[in-house]
């Protein structure tokens, strides 16, 4: 990537660079966490770039992924299986790892200083290797805006760092070109207070007018990488509004300024067309509420400007600019035939009602035919694209679906109640949490809010303000920590990955919305119990468990606040917070030991279950699998209705029970679909499917009783079969990690299972003791464990790890188990092999939007192959 | 007659002993304008020379039995706040013996004039009260147009470009005139495309106009009134309260973006210093940056106005510029820069009579523009036609006094 000709960003050759040659793994590869040698690559690579503007220091860094071992034997072998061989993937010089967006006041360098030392960010960033690093002194950083001459001698002085200042255009159009093509909804549009988020086709990006509202105003027609031109602009800006306001005012601040924009009534300063003609004057399109002349009212009145109400003037300006930035940068874009406006810069970062105003002109004047857009991490383009001047940064090829955005707590200016400083470690988090209780500022369970309004009048004819606080700069730029994994891949069955969402719940919708946070909220207390009993229930796990309720809590309300806080929300990203939010707490898996003892449970019915169904004929067989899959997945504590169940009776108590109640026609039944696939009708016998993924949800009889069984099924068939668990724990789901074990426990009940998980390399170390029982049978398809590259109960298609991928260049058939990957994400998925989607509904409310059922409904729907 | 001819002449203030005709009106918050023809008193209705050309265009008089008159349409103005002095002159200039009576009772005392502007609705009832006038109103977009239309149609010197105090008369073949884009520079401004007579629309217009102008001016400073902010801003220097290139990229130009050092990046971008008051900046800057700020918005849309419809003209007009030198130099400026010298912005001479000449056209019984086609067809325009002695006129004036006329001819009522 770092020869890629087409990139002309400038770049500084004064420096060393990234030296990849010789790179190798030290030490011993079954090491869980080998550390990357770079022997050829001085010690001054920085991971680091600055954007130091006028008020604010932006930060961008990367900090390497403290991955999981990739190297065990299961892995090896299953390269072999799949044909995964390293040399068919791409070699990224990084291995993964997270960009962390960190802002502080220019006012307060100091503190800027002090996190960059204490992150040694200042001396490669590495700080796993670099932490006795005596090389400091060589060290550059590149940085951009105004303050980078500023306060260069600052940095040398302090952190012995030099500062290598890259122009300021330059990095605006790399920082949005990044952001435009490889982060997913990254563009919103923003009217009447309501955000929308949009995804732009990378392939469809240029051309494109970047409006940057700073003092003055920039407009840049961008053509592509590091193609860009300045086409025009306006003196009219950020640095008028808030110069004439004050002026005009005895505001002492930007921020007071526009709050004071929020109250006003500009009918008083500004000369409306209603004023002029009576009332509208349709002849030219004008409503009387129109704008006619900015201020032109203050022409007509004897009064001093003190008579004036300083909310008023405030409004008017803000709409004076606003309006006239909105207009010509129109104009401009009309004129370069240019598709999309994007504005940014510190007029607008954060604040709502600019972002509305500018809208509404950009609307007004194209008549509807455009809009305005934004960046959801607009504050930091500059910074961004300092980053990508290195020249071996690694962002240049990373696509979309590399990128997994997560909001933790103690990031910065994560928004609203939550944000705080930057938070080095996790004694730091707790301390901040608890900090928060004793300030009196205690974050409390959501509490149902009315709807963010729009005001119903249209236009602009009063203030159009969500609440009374203002969205500032602090709060509303939500953006979180995007973890950069290189070996995510799209899921290459889809049949259209552009068109695929995998929610099937809109959380914009406020009442879903509202609903769902509550079901978590209800959830949280139990959870709490179960992560603190995970890790022994010490004084120390009890702390961590409090701040995690503490941190999710305030991440609900926040939502509950402005549900578009974190970009665009789905159920599957909002399962997906809990679960990172219990690991930033250190809970590494909550349901452990239910999950173990669940298994353990399961597993000992298992020989006469099996027995049972041998019993069977193949009809009859097939019809009891699903039966059994459906029932099996009534064990799932993430449903609050499943978990009161567990307190009257046993697991196979329940099981049985659960099956007994599998009446057909179930609620989405395509059973005799999927029976005519696989056993045809008649005489015609259909060709068993090659590979069949099995997605596996819940630990215990779900996926002992119930896919372990079906998965059984097809093996005997001739299917390989490839168990698809997730990458890290996710409530009680079955972790592609504990799968191996389960299997192996389960071989020993099953000669079937027991000699494909020896074909598919689960058994290496059990092999050698049952070598000779097996010997005269014929070789077994294999039966395979794949991560899916999750951690979360749902499953995004678009990003799931390379063994997954590189697994279903064979497969012909998936199967999909559980609400949280076949309902709350997926059921409209469509593939391109057969799947089947299996789950019983274990919520009134999911049951009735999804398939106007009930509670308990199961469905099994079957689509072939598109 | 030929108006193309006609010497615009100071009238004084007397009005000519000749009746007068066909009077239109244009009421405004600060200026009543007039238009009104007055007839040469020793020229005899059916002068061989005047009924030639309708004779030779084969025009027939048999729907306007009235004789042709010879004149002078003249043009004055008077302050709103003094429209008493502007119903004095009209009760003066014996309007009963005009062209302006009803039709259906002539002779009565009842006399309707075409008038536009505001002050049409706001006087109304003065007129009539004081002396028995109803005022016709027109629209004033539709006289605004039909009076640029023509006055560039019909007058030769009427275009020009104002450019570092130099004046030049820009000469328009009238048959490639249209489209143009008229930009009315009111407390608001209009922008109108016009593709012919009686064809505009009105496509854009930006809120920052002379009110924003005088309404901010009047805030920030004690100016009593718009000319004083208006002078005021001959003095300032900008550079006080806007952020220029040079002081971001310190005095350096910003080549790289073609922006020299002495270009605003900010208007009032300086004026965010902490430690200074309003009372700290001078009144003057503040009133230079506001105008520099307004004009060069002004341009700017307009010039991407013009763009965008594919307009080959703009003239720009309204009380911003009247009279005002200094702003149709900044407008000027600002167009010259944003379409990098490739517009210019140009201004009427007759600027301040759009609306009013545009009422006097909305009634054709007069049939000006009639006798003048047909003069066409007899007499190219020559280049001679009209001519402004610029001596005449002082420098600090962007357009005539108001107290001139057109030689020309009308129809008697």
């Amino acid at each position: 990537m770092a020869t890629k000709g087409s990139n002309s960003i400038h770049r500084s050759s004064s420096r060393p660079l990234l030296d990849l040659s010789k790179a190798e793994i030290q030490g011993n590869v079954e090491e869980k966490y080998p550390t990357i040698l770079l022997p050829n690559q001085s010690d001054d690579l920085s991971h680091l770039a600055l954007d130091i503007g006028g008020s604010l220091i932006k930060l961008v860094y990367f900090s390497r992924h403290e991955g999981q071992s990739t190297n065990d034997k299961r892995m090896k072998i299953l390269k072999d299986k799949l044909g995964i061989l390293n040399g068919n993937r791409r070699s990224y010089p990084i291995l993964g790892g997270r960009l962390h967006f960190v802002k502080f006041e220019t006012n307060k360098i100091n503190e800027c200083l002090e996190f960059i030392y204490s992150k040694k960010l200042h001396c490669g960033g590495w700080e796993s290797h670099h932490s006795d690093s005596t090389n400091d002194q060589n060290a550059v950083i590149k940085a951009t805006g105004g303050g980078a001459y500023k306060f260069a001698d600052l940095f040398k002085e302090r952190l012995g760092i030099s500062l290598d200042k890259e122009d300021e255009m330059d990095c605006l159009v790399a920082g949005a070109n990044f952001l435009l093509k490889a982060i997913r909804h990254e563009a919103y549009t923003h009217m009447e207070g309501q955000k929308e988020f949009i995804q732009i086709d990378p392939n469809d990006l240029f051309p494109y007018l970047l409006v940057n509202i700073g003092s003055g105003v920039s407009m840049i027609k961008v053509d592509g990488d590091g193609k860009f031109e300045r086409v025009s602009g306006t003196n009219v800006g950020g640095g008028t509004y808030w110069g004439l306001g004050r002026l005009l005012t005895n505001c002492s601040s930007f921020d007071e300024l526009l709050e004071l924009s929020q109250k006003g009534d500009n009918r008083t300063t500004d000369m409306l067309v209603g004023d002029i003609y009576g009332t509208d004057y349709p002849k030219i399109g004008l409503s009387a509420s129109t704008i006619a002349s900015s201020f032109g009212k203050a022409t007509l009145e004897n009064k001093e400007l003190e008579e004036y109400r300083p909310e008023d003037i405030s409004l008017s300006l803000l709409r004076m600019i606003s309006y006239n930035i909105g207009q010509i940068s129109y104009l401009n874009a009309l004129r370069f035939g240019l598709k999309r406006i994007f504005f940014g810069g510190f007029f607008i970062r954060g604040h709502a009602y600019t972002m509305d105003a500018i809208s509404f002109a950009v609307h007004f004047w194209s008549k509807g035919t455009a809009q305005a857009m934004f960046l959801r991490h607009e504050g930091f383009l500059g910074a961004l694209g300092a980053f990508m001047s290195y020249e071996k940064h690694g962002l240049d090829d990373l696509m979309v679906h590399q990128f997994v955005e997560r909001f933790p707590m103690g990031a910065p200016y994560t928004g609203g109640k939550i944000h705080g400083p930057p938070l080095r470690n996790l004694n730091e988090k707790i301390s901040w949490m608890e900090k928060f209780l004793q300030k009196g500022t205690e974050i409390t369970a959501p509490v149902p809010m009315t709807p963010p309004g729009t005001t119903g009048l249209g236009g602009f004819e009063v203030p159009l303000s969500k609440g009374s606080t203002l969205r500032s700069d602090a709060s509303a730029l939500n953006v979180g920590v995007l973890h950069l994994i290189p070996t995510l891949e799209v899921f290459p069955l889809l049949v259209d990955p552009k068109m695929y969402e995998p929610n099937t719940v809109d959380l914009s919708d406020h009442s879903e919305l509202e609903y769902w946070l509550t079901i978590l909220s209800e959830h949280l207390p139990d959870l709490v119990d179960k992560a603190v009993a995970s890790e022994g229930g010490t004084d120390d796990s009890k702390r961590r468990g409090d701040a995690f309720a503490r941190a999710f809590s305030a991440h609900l309300a926040r939502l509950m606040e402005e549900p578009a806080a974190y970009g665009k929300l789905g159920l599957a990203n909002l399962l997906e917070m809990r679960e990172e939010c219990l690991r930033e707490f250190q809970f590494v898996d909550a349901y452990r030991s239910i999950k173990q003892r669940e298994n353990e449970a399961s597993l000992a019915v298992l020989h006469d279950l099996l027995m049972e169904l041998d019993s069977l004929d193949e009809e009859t067989r097939l019809l009891t699998l699903i039966e059994g899959v459906l029932a099996a997945n009534i064990f799932d504590w993430g449903s609050r209705a499943c978990v009161d169940l567990y307190h009257k009776g046993t697991i196979i108590e329940i099981y049985r029970m659960s099956r007994n109640k599998m009446q057909r026609p179930w609620r989405v039944d395509d059973f005799d679909a999927f029976k005519e696939r696989m056993l045809g009708s008649g005489d015609k016998k259909p060709l068993p499917h090659r590979r069949a993924l099995l997605f596996v949800d819940n630990s215990g009889a779900d996926i002992v009783l119930g896919m372990l069984p079906l998965a059984r099924e097809l093996l005997r068939r001739g299917t390989e079969v490839v168990l698809v668990g997730n990458s890290l724990p996710a409530l009680n789901d079955v972790t592609a990690m504990e799968l191996p074990d389960i299997v192996a426990e389960a071989a020993k009940h099953c000669d079937i299972l027991r000699r494909a998980a020896e074909s598919g390399g689960l058994l290496v170390d059990a092999m050698t003791n049952t070598l000779d029982g097996s010997k005269e049978k014929l070789p077994s398809v294999p039966l395979m464990v794949v991560e899916n590259g999750c951690g979360s109960p749902c499953i995004d298609f678009r990003q799931v790890s390379s063994e997954l991928a590189a697994a279903a260049k064979d497969a012909d058939l998936i199967i999909l188990e559980g609400m949280g990957r076949s309902l709350h994400t997926n059921l409209y998925a469509q593939f391109k092999c057969d799947a089947l989607k299996l789950a019983m509904v274990k919520n009134q409310r999911l049951a009735e939007k999804l398939v106007q059922g009930n509670i308990y409904d199961c469905v099994c729907k079957y689509e072939p192959a598109y | 007659m030929d108006p193309r001819r006609a010497e615009t002449g100071k009238n004084s203030d007397q009005i000519q002993s000749g009746h007068v005709y066909h009077l239109a009106l244009d009421i405004g918050g600060s200026l009543a304008k007039l238009v009104y023809f007055t007839k040469n008193d020793e020229h005899i209705v059916g002068n061989e020379k005047k009924k030639s050309p309708l004779k030779a265009s084969g025009i027939s008089n048999s729907s306007r039995n009235s004789p042709v008159l010879n004149g002078r349409l003249n043009f004055k103005k008077f302050e709103t706040s003094k429209i008493n002095d502007c119903l004095e002159f009209i009760n003066s200039m014996k309007l009963h013996l005009g062209g302006c009576q009803q039709p259906e009772s002539p002779g009565s005392q009842t006399i309707t004039i075409k008038a536009t502007g505001g002050g049409a609705y706001k006087y109304a009832d003065l007129f009539k009260e004081k002396f028995g006038i109803s005022l016709d109103k027109e629209d004033e977009m539709d006289c605004l147009v039909a009076g640029a239309n023509f006055l560039l149609e019909t007058i030769h010197q009427e275009a020009f470009t104002y450019m570092g105090n130099q004046k030049q008369f820009v000469w328009i073949d009238k048959n490639d005139l249209y489209p143009y884009l008229l930009v009315n520079i009111g407390s608001g401004v209009g922008m109108i495309k016009v593709e012919g007579d009686g064809k505009f629309e009105r496509v854009s217009g930006t809120s920052i106009g002379g009110g924003t102008f005088w309404g901010l001016g009047k805030l920030l400073t004690k100016c009593k009134s718009f000319d004083e902010l208006l002078d005021l801003s001959y003095r300032g220097n900008n550079r006080a309260v806007d952020m220029l290139v040079g002081d971001i990229y310190g005095g350096m130009d910003y080549s790289k973006i073609g922006l020299s050092s002495t270009t605003i990046a900010s208007s009032f971008g300086r004026a965010i210093s902490e430690n200074k008051e309003r009372d700290d900046y001078k009144p003057e800057d503040i009133a230079r940056s506001l105008l520099r700020m307004i004009s060069n918005n002004i341009g700017q849309i307009s010039y991407l106005t013009a763009l965008r419809f594919g307009l080959k003209r703009i003239f720009f007009g309204g009380f911003f510029i009247r009279r005002h030198p200094f702003t149709m130099d900044t407008l000027s400026v600002a167009v010259n820069f944003w379409s990098k010298g490739e517009a210019k912005a140009m201004f009427l001479q007759h600027e301040g009579f759009l609306g009013a000449v545009g009422a006097f056209m909305s009634s054709d019984k007069h049939g000006l523009k009639e006798l003048l086609a047909n003069q066409k067809v007899e007499r190219p325009p020559s280049k001679l036609s009209f001519s402004l002695d610029q001596t005449q006129v002082p420098q600090q004036d962007g357009e005539l006094n108001g107290d001139e006329s057109i030689e020309c001819s009308v129809y008697g009522a």
